[in-house]
């Protein structure tokens, strides 16, 4: 339960840069994702917060108390980790316990914030089993337990789903949002995974090369990027980014002609659309090509569509089909076309 | 084609035929010594090979009633257990700062330890006698327990080492959040991941011990601190001349003890010798 301020973070080893000038307030309660590829400073951020790595520069702090100082595990921060770390040594129940026994919390409260902890997270049978003898489903929920057992100032999870299948993992992301509004305790989670930071995060704050490209809720992520990076990063199929010319409010690229775009800017351009903005068919075309590629997957149908050397992701109708390289023409919906500056890639408004 | 088709009892069979038969050649100078060992002395010494020498326990009552070799076998394992014991207490903490934390030097550390074990013997033998000499320790089980303590120390280390440096650093951080100092993670997370290197570790120190020949010969002077490794030398002086069935039956009770642990953790033994080869 605490408000967690990062402001001019910066860490670098010698030469190599791991994450520049990040600045974040996240408010007391607030679930936060940091989401980007791998190697984006999300981790390494994370690990600024728990005390295991030290910022080279900038501070951090809860509830307005610098912490660079403070050593891990005077933190009162709780992590879990990507690959579990229980300890292999010890039962489940050992391995919840820990905590609470380096605390000091006296004897008969441990043994009932252990089995509470169980409780919320199905373990209670598994108690005296060594964590070798669980499924990867139940060592998530035994690091979970330990995270969770001593009601922590803040819950860091490090792609604490990213070794469980993907059936496994959904069933884990709605288990986890649920104890972490019932625990009503601040959470910042790291993943590279989109579904999951838009289904589990308050607000994302979107990494890329060791700095923040957005922070934002979920929606503005997806209606409103900030650049390219955050259009391409967010949504399944990604949204389709087309470089090209601006004039006059005419856009054009190979096989793209898009106009009544506005006289404020021109010059080299990137347009976005997103596969779910375009219609196949119809009267008007803003693209047009061949048919590369059709998928039904039972509910829609994803065209690939080849407009100049260009390859274009539709969301089509679930009826929708079409012979290979067959003709076929698109329209981009006007409200949600999208415009890029093609040299930074950040957002034309 | 008329191939032969062995069934697959008969290749089994002839599998263990000659598994059997290596491992019989391999056992050839154990059970020679305790054929040895527990014929005659008359029967040793004869120009023609006898097959069915007469069973005797002379050799047996001679080592226990005419020699204390009771008392060389307390020095013994006195000393190889006192010495592994001051190996591990150095040991570890010495292998969990090379394994797990980022220093200036820490491989190069790491690489002068073990560099002592590739010094000859004979050049450091004549100093570390004036060395407990002076100290007042020469024919004593502390100066043997020192000495072997020494020679295994960088082997012991390293090995320990190496496990340590497979345990996922994850772990660590885990205790860390999880409010644990550096103690509390090495007494209760690291050390007991690490156990099958510690074991495996102790025994391979227990080996060199056991077998422990030089330094022995030199420090002690008396049956006060005599090995049986040593002993055995006293065998093959003196008015009796070279009594080969009691070196032969020492030889035999002096391997069996090592024998029987290496059976029992062959698996991590294996594991211990080819450390380093991966990671390291």
């Amino acid at each position: 339960m605490a408000r967690i301020e990062l402001e001019g973070i910066q860490k670098r080893w010698g030469d190599v840069w791991g994450v520049r000038d990040v600045n974040i307030d996240i408010a007391d309660e607030e679930f936060v994702v940091f989401l980007g590829p791998s190697g984006c400073g999300k981790t390494t951020t994370m690990r600024m917060i728990a005390g295991l790595e030290d910022p080279s520069e900038g501070e951090v702090r809860m509830d307005g108390e610098v912490m660079n100082e403070i050593d891990a595990r005077d933190r009162d921060v709780a992590m879990v980790f990507q690959g579990y770390a229980l300890y292999p040594n010890m039962s489940i129940y050992e391995n919840i316990r820990f905590p609470l026994r380096m605390r000091g919390v006296a004897k008969a409260e441990q043994d009932r914030l252990v089995r509470e902890a169980a409780g919320m997270t199905e373990l209670s049978e598994y108690l005296d089993r060594k964590p070798g003898a669980l499924s990867g489903g139940q060592r998530q929920r035994a690091a979970l337990a330990r995270a969770i057992v001593r009601q922590p100032q803040a819950f860091l999870m490090d792609e604490p789903l990213s070794n469980l299948d993907a059936k496994l993992r959904q069933a884990m992301r709605v288990q986890i949002k649920h104890i972490q509004r019932e625990l009503r305790i601040t959470t910042v989670y790291v993943t590279h995974d989109q579904i999951e930071a838009m289904t589990l995060a308050d607000r994302i704050v979107i990494m890329q090369s060791g700095a923040i490209q957005q922070i934002g809720t979920p929606d503005e992520i997806y209606s409103d990027p900030a650049n390219t990076f955050v259009a391409g990063f967010i949504g399944a199929p990604p949204m389709n980014l087309i470089e090209g010319t601006l004039a006059e409010g005419t856009f054009t690229a190979p096989g793209v002609t898009v106009p009544g775009l506005g006289g404020a800017h021109g010059g080299p351009v990137t347009l976005g659309v997103r596969p779910e903005d375009c219609r196949v068919g119809g009267e008007t075309s803003h693209a047009s090509g061949t048919v590369y590629g059709v998928e039904p997957t039972g509910d829609m149908t994803y065209l690939t569509l080849k407009a100049g050397d260009k390859l274009l992701e539709i969301k089509a109708p679930r009826t929708y089909r079409a012979g290979l390289d067959s003709p076929e023409t698109v329209a981009f919906d006007p409200a949600h076309i999208y415009l890029f500056d093609s040299a930074t890639g950040a957002r034309l408004r | 084609m008329a191939t032969a088709r062995r069934s697959k009892g008969e290749s089994r069979f002839i599998r263990y035929l000659i598994l059997g038969a290596w491992a019989l050649f391999c056992l050839l100078p154990v059970i020679w010594f305790l054929s040895i060992g527990l014929r005659p002395r008359v029967e040793i010494i004869t120009p023609r090979p006898i097959y069915w020498p007469t069973f005797s326990l002379d050799a047996w009552h001679m080592i226990w009633e005419d020699w204390p070799m009771g008392k060389y076998l307390r020095n013994s394992v006195l000393a190889i257990f006192g010495s592994v014991l001051i190996d591990l207490v150095l040991a570890i903490p010495a292998a969990f700062a090379l394994s797990r934390y980022q220093f200036r030097g820490r491989d190069d550390i790491a690489f002068y330890i073990l560099s002592t074990r590739m010094m000859a013997p004979a050049i450091v033998a004549i100093p570390i006698f004036f060395l407990f000499r002076n100290a007042g320790l020469l024919d004593t089980i502390w100066a043997l327990m020192f000495v072997y303590a020494a020679i295994n120390l960088s082997v012991v280390t390293w090995i320990i080492r190496s496990y340590m440096l497979d345990i996922p650093k994850e772990l660590e951080d885990a205790a860390r959040t999880d409010g644990a100092s550096d103690l509390r993670i090495l007494w209760e997370i690291i050390i007991p991941a690490v156990l099958p290197g510690i074991i495996t570790a102790s025994v391979i120190a227990m080996i060199f011990a056991i077998n422990e020949f030089l330094f022995t010969l030199l420090i002690a002077s008396t049956p006060d601190a005599y090995t049986m490794s040593v002993a055995l030398a006293n065998f093959t002086g003196g008015s009796d001349g070279v009594i080969y069935n009691a070196i032969a039956l020492v030889a035999f009770l002096a391997f069996v003890p090592v024998f029987l642990v290496v059976v029992a953790i062959q698996k991590h033994l294996s594991r211990g010798l080819t450390m380093g080869a991966v990671k390291g």
